[in-house]
């Protein structure tokens, strides 16, 4: 499904990601986990498209399809989604309008026509209800004036409309109290299916125990230092992320005594 | 001086009618007024080359001319600017009356008395405009129809028109002035409305005129005690279209607010010019004015708010908002907090911004197009505004233009 190879990009002058492999198939989790400035963020930005995120290397097929050489809203409707660490507020725009602009985008790419009024608000109630957001949520303007936890859900909920093929949850723990967290993960284990996909990026291990990996990957300067299935995950919960430093120290004297 | 002002006052020292008398001190006046130049702080921003380059091209004469169709859902009480006929078959309560049929004592002494002697086209309209109406509601009335005051102007037609309204202690009424024509034209439109005691108006400007259009035009209101007033106004802006806005709290606890959009492409320019003044205390004025403008279009903007020494516990907002869509475009804002009471709430700001690069990315990251979601943020930049009119049908009926305009201005600059 996603194949992510030899993916470098940099934001500015500053290399970013140098050098990431992944293989993503249908029905797979895969769970992303590092330090802060391993270039988590990073990865979801560059596989969605943003402008400043300049890939200078490497290669990304969603299905098949060259991933990098689409717009960001072509991406979208091919079905990569991505939840926003920080979703953005845009005052005026309602949640409702934004969606079916939405879902209406990808029906049509797809040939298929727009839907109907009725129908979309039929599904963006179940959607809201599913996350535990009241309806009114719908007619105010997007993520405005939204708490931390209102904004993750929200994410959540645009997910469950748009039905992805992949989807990229960026620090969607980040800011959760228990509750939320629970709902959050709720709402991405229902979405778990044969031919859907997830990577989900995490600082910490307790999204985890919500959301169950198939695999956990450690990303660390902008490279994936390690590789293993959800035991991993709990192992550094423990030892945390100092090994990866140690272990660089190591690698550098290595490299020293052998220029020497 | 201009020759386009010289032979306005030549048409004017031969008009001879009931309002003479009213018009002679503006036709003095004006004698001694000087020609707008970027010298003079009012038009400091705004250019009349238009005028002078039109000058000779325009001519005062009657040209029947389509006038704009219905709002959908709201029946309201059509009334053409231009060679207006006596309406009959009112509300119980509306008088309306061409202004060469009035000869009410009332409305002569209203003529000039609101609107300030500032405005140089104000004057213009004070000595040739022998068209316009004079509607009256009687004390008490609450007219649900709206009164619309149309007028489209056509190809080389100059038109002068002035509107006099009084709102009778307690009524209620819904005023629309809607303007429009695309062609070289040039129109005054001074509207002078006296708010008794605990009177309501519901007023809506629009100025839908565009391209060669020259418009100067002002909606001046004195509010009496306990009167309310809420105003939208929506300019899209022409080779000159300027409009004054005065407001007078002259009686205490009078509310006013006033809603302003502007949408402004090609090289369309809006000048707004508001004065409210507040002379006596516990009154409240609201003023939110925004708009968005693209490609090497203009807009200017002068607020002020005077509030007098004896206007105390005044509450009062000004707010100007402006989306740049295009690095051509410019905005000239200058919101004036003028305060001499010392208990008073007052706020006032002004804000110039591009599009939210953030929302756009956000936007496309869920499918939705550059184009549509400019068009959607630009929207919602306004939309809060049209909303708050008073009544939907006239929502309903603005959207889809501004809709379309959207697409207009957001397709123009992505084909740069």
């Amino acid at each position: 499904m996603l194949s992510i190879k030899n993916l470098q990009a940099k934001v500015e002058d500053k290399q970013i990601l140098k050098g990431i492999n992944l293989e993503i198939k249908p029905g797979e989790v895969h769970a992303i986990m590092g330090p802060n400035g391993a270039g988590k963020s990073t990865l979801g930005y560059v596989l969605s498209g943003r402008e400043g995120y300049e890939v200078n290397g490497g290669a990304v097929t969603l299905d098949g399809k060259d991933l990098l050489d689409l717009e960001t809203e072509e991406r979208a409707r091919e079905g990569l989604f991505l939840a926003f660490q920080y979703p953005v507020e845009i005052p005026g725009v309602s949640n409702m309008e934004f969606m079916k602009a939405a879902v209406d985008a990808q029906r049509l790419s797809r040939g298929e026509e727009a839907i109907s009024s009725p129908d979309f608000l039929k599904m963006a109630k179940a959607a809201c209800a599913q996350v535990n957001l009241p309806l009114s949520f719908l007619k105010r303007g997007v993520n405005e004036g939204f708490s931390g936890g209102e904004k993750k859900r929200n994410e959540i909920m645009q997910m469950l409309l748009l039905q992805p093929k992949i989807c990229v949850l960026d620090e969607t723990d980040s800011g959760l109290d228990i509750d939320a967290l629970k709902v959050v993960a709720d709402g991405v284990n229902s979405q778990r299916s044969e031919d859907r996909a997830f990577i989900v990026v995490t600082h910490y291990q307790r999204l985890l125990d919500f959301i169950k990996p198939d695999y956990v990957h450690v990303l660390a300067d902008g490279k994936i230092a390690r590789s293993g299935d959800a035991s991993l995950a709990l192992e550094l919960e423990e030892q945390g992320y100092a090994w990866l430093a140690e272990r660089k120290e190591e690698q550098a004297q290595l490299e020293a005594k052998e220029s020497s | 001086m201009s020759a386009w002002l010289e032979s306005a006052i030549d048409r004017a020292e031969s008009i001879q009618d009931w309002l003479s008398p009213r018009r002679q001190q503006s036709l003095q006046l004006l004698r001694e007024r000087q020609w707008p130049s970027r010298k003079v702080e009012d038009w400091k921003y705004t250019s009349v080359k238009a005028i002078e380059a039109a000058t000779g091209q325009l001519q005062e004469v009657e040209i029947p001319s389509e006038l704009p169709t219905s709002i959908a859902g709201l029946e309201c009480i059509d009334v053409s600017l231009q060679n207006p006929s006596a309406i009959n078959d009112l509300p119980h309560g509306v008088t309306i009356s061409p202004i060469n049929d009035s000869c009410e004592a009332w409305a002569s002494e209203l003529f000039g008395s609101i609107k300030p002697v500032r405005h140089i086209f104000g004057l213009v309209n004070d000595v040739l405009a022998t068209e316009g109406v004079v509607i009256d509601i009687a004390p008490g009335a609450v007219i649900e129809q709206p009164i619309r005051l149309i007028r489209a102007l056509s190809q080389q037609q100059e038109h002068h028109a002035r509107v006099l309204v009084r709102i009778g202690e307690g009524a209620k009424a819904t005023i629309i002035e809607q303007f429009s024509g695309d062609a070289l034209s040039l129109h005054t439109t001074v509207a002078e409305y006296a708010l008794d005691a605990r009177a309501e108006l519901v007023h809506y400007r629009f100025g839908l005129q565009r391209a060669r259009a020259i418009a100067l035009a002002g909606s001046h209101f004195r509010l009496g005690t306990g009167a309310n007033l809420q105003s939208t106004i929506v300019g899209l802006g022409s080779d000159l279209s300027r409009v004054n806005v005065d407001v007078d709290h002259r009686g205490e606890h009078a509310n006013a607010k006033l809603n302003v959009i502007y949408l402004l492409q090609g090289s369309e320019l809006f000048d707004l010019h508001s004065t409210i003044e507040h002379a006596v205390p516990n009154c409240t004025t609201e003023e939110n004015v925004r708009g968005i403008v693209a490609d090497k279009s203009r807009a200017v903007f002068n607020g002020r708010i005077h509030i007098h020494r004896d206007a105390q516990k005044t509450l009062a907002e000004l707010n100007n908002r402006n989306l740049l869509l295009s690095n051509t475009a410019e905005v000239d804002t200058k919101p004036e907090l003028e305060i001499y009471a010392d208990d008073v709430r007052c706020a006032h700001g002004a804000t110039v911004a591009e599009l939210d690069k953030k929302a756009l990315y956000y936007m496309q990251s869920r499918g939705v197009s550059v184009q549509q979601a400019k068009i959607m943020l630009n929207f919602g930049f306004i939309n809060e505004l049209v909303e708050q009119m008073p009544h939907g049908e006239l929502a309903e009926w603005l959207q889809p233009q501004l809709r379309e305009l959207f697409v207009d201005m957001v397709s123009d600059e992505l084909n740069k």
